[in-house]
């Protein structure tokens, strides 16, 4: 069982996620973003790190999303594969159109200079844009009505976990009602939609994985709890098939117990793990039931 | 009632439009016909009183870093040089950017006079083509590449 760590240029957790991918029973190896991208698929699976990839240029993942591995990445997807996207995987993943999961379909945006016919990468060319159908914008923070801070941030917040057991890859083993405690830190995941009818046709089909919620699980839609104004505290959402999954927070920064805030009782026991390991651990049960 | 526009763009490299330049070139197929990309950010600022010539001046003291940056000023008109096809993108969704330097201007620069800001990047994009046909694939790149339509949108500007 053989997990695939991106790395574009501005990735910058992929060397702790690179351990917990380890620690929780698989192989792994960083893929860097210049490698033959059919080498990918020689993985089972495949984690997109957080960080800045092209430093947030022109928007954030927009850049990544255009490279070649993200094209093979859709074909690996397509074959059940399971990714998980973290942060700025998350972006990349809902640049990419593979979030939440209409992926492959010809972009009607595209306009009369790509080929008739032509679809996809072609050589390394994006030839047709998938379509996308929600963006991951500035964080807002609203409460009791009115703006009260705008952009980056970076806490521990509470997730309660949405989505039926086995309904998504990188919650697989997490049961519908668990809360983690889990770190952010971004200054984009307001997630955003101009789709009509799009987030309740997520919460229809139980694509909506993880919401922000308060420690006792209470979904309040404000800050400090909904941390970035994301539509209905959506923290993290899965494709329609379940095998793709982009999450804001970052699990593999509460892997072990010695990572949780001074806060937090557990931290007083090392050897514990911590809540973001159900993560990962979930992404190879996925794998294990697949194979 | 006026209207300043600030163009402002680096003097140093603009690593950014270079990445879209990359982008547009070795991943998206428009190495054919796309020779160069600019980047510029504008600032339309809204005034109710004052000569905006002097505004203008005293704005750009406050929102360009000379060290870096160069600008230019236009009073209710927005022009750009020949060669280059200005695609204009912003966003539509509420834009905390312009708001902060609306209140930063107000309130702690004091310039009451001053009822919005609105800020967008402009994207400089120079053809091989001629002009039809360069203003349609401009409009393609900003659906493809310099936009989400589901927090930006985009117009193509006409030039002087």
């Amino acid at each position: 069982m053989k997990i695939a760590v991106l790395q574009f240029p501005g990735t910058n957790c992929e060397f702790e996620t690179l351990v917990a991918v380890k620690a929780v029973g698989m192989e792994a190896e960083i893929f860097r973003w210049n490698r033959p991208a059919g080498e990918l698929s020689s993985f089972d699976g495949f984690v997109i790190p957080g960080g800045f990839s092209y430093q947030d240029r022109v928007r954030a993942g927009a850049i990544a999303a255009k490279e070649p591995v993200m094209r093979t990445l859709t074909e690996e997807a397509e074959k059940g594969k399971p990714i998980l996207g973290i942060c700025n995987g998350f972006q990349i993943l809902v640049e990419t159109g593979l979030l939440p999961g209409r992926a492959g379909r010809p972009s009607s945006r595209s306009g009369s200079s790509v080929p008739k016919g032509a679809a996809g990468f072609i050589n390394g060319i994006d030839r047709c844009s998938p379509e996308i159908d929600m963006a991951l914008a500035q964080n807002v923070m609203v409460s009791a009505g009115k703006i009260v801070r705008r952009g980056y941030y970076c806490d521990w917040v509470n997730l309660r976990h949405e989505a039926p057991i086995r309904r998504c890859s990188g919650s697989f083993a997490i049961e519908r009602g668990a809360l983690l405690k889990i770190p952010i830190a971004h200054g984009e995941g307001n997630l955003v939609t101009a789709t009509p009818g799009l987030i309740n046709q997520l919460n229809e089909r139980e694509q909506v994985v993880f919401r922000y919620c308060d420690r006792n699980g209470r979904i309040i839609n404000e800050f400090p709890y909904n941390v970035n104004g994301s539509r209905e505290s959506i923290a993290a959402l899965c494709n329609e098939q379940g095998n793709v999954l982009g999450m804001m927070p970052h699990p593999e920064r509460a892997f072990f117990a010695w990572q949780l805030p001074a806060f937090d009782p557990r931290k007083q026991r090392p050897d514990e793990p911590g809540p973001g390991r159900r993560v990962f651990k979930s992404m190879k049960c996925y794998i294990e039931v697949n194979a | 009632m006026s209207l300043i526009n600030l163009r402002v763009w680096l003097k140093i490299p603009d690593a950014e439009a270079a990445t879209v330049k990359n982008t547009l070139v070795r991943r998206m197929g428009y190495g054919d016909i796309l020779a160069d990309v600019k980047k510029e950010r504008l600032l339309s600022i809204e005034v109710d009183s004052g000569d905006p010539e002097e505004l203008a001046r005293a704005f750009a003291r406050e929102l360009v870093n000379e060290n870096k940056e160069s600008h230019k000023v236009l009073i209710d008109s927005l022009q750009f040089e020949e060669g280059y096809v200005p695609v204009k993108v912003s966003l539509h969704i509420e834009d905390g950017e312009a708001i902060s330097t609306r209140d930063r201007l107000r309130s702690r620069l004091g310039f009451q006079n001053v009822v919005d800001v609105k800020k967008a990047t402009i994207w400089k994009l120079s053809f091989r083509t001629l002009k039809p046909e360069a203003e349609i694939a401009a409009k393609e790149i900003a659906e493809r590449l310099l936009i989400n339509p589901h927090k930006d949108s985009f117009e193509v500007l006409s030039q002087i």
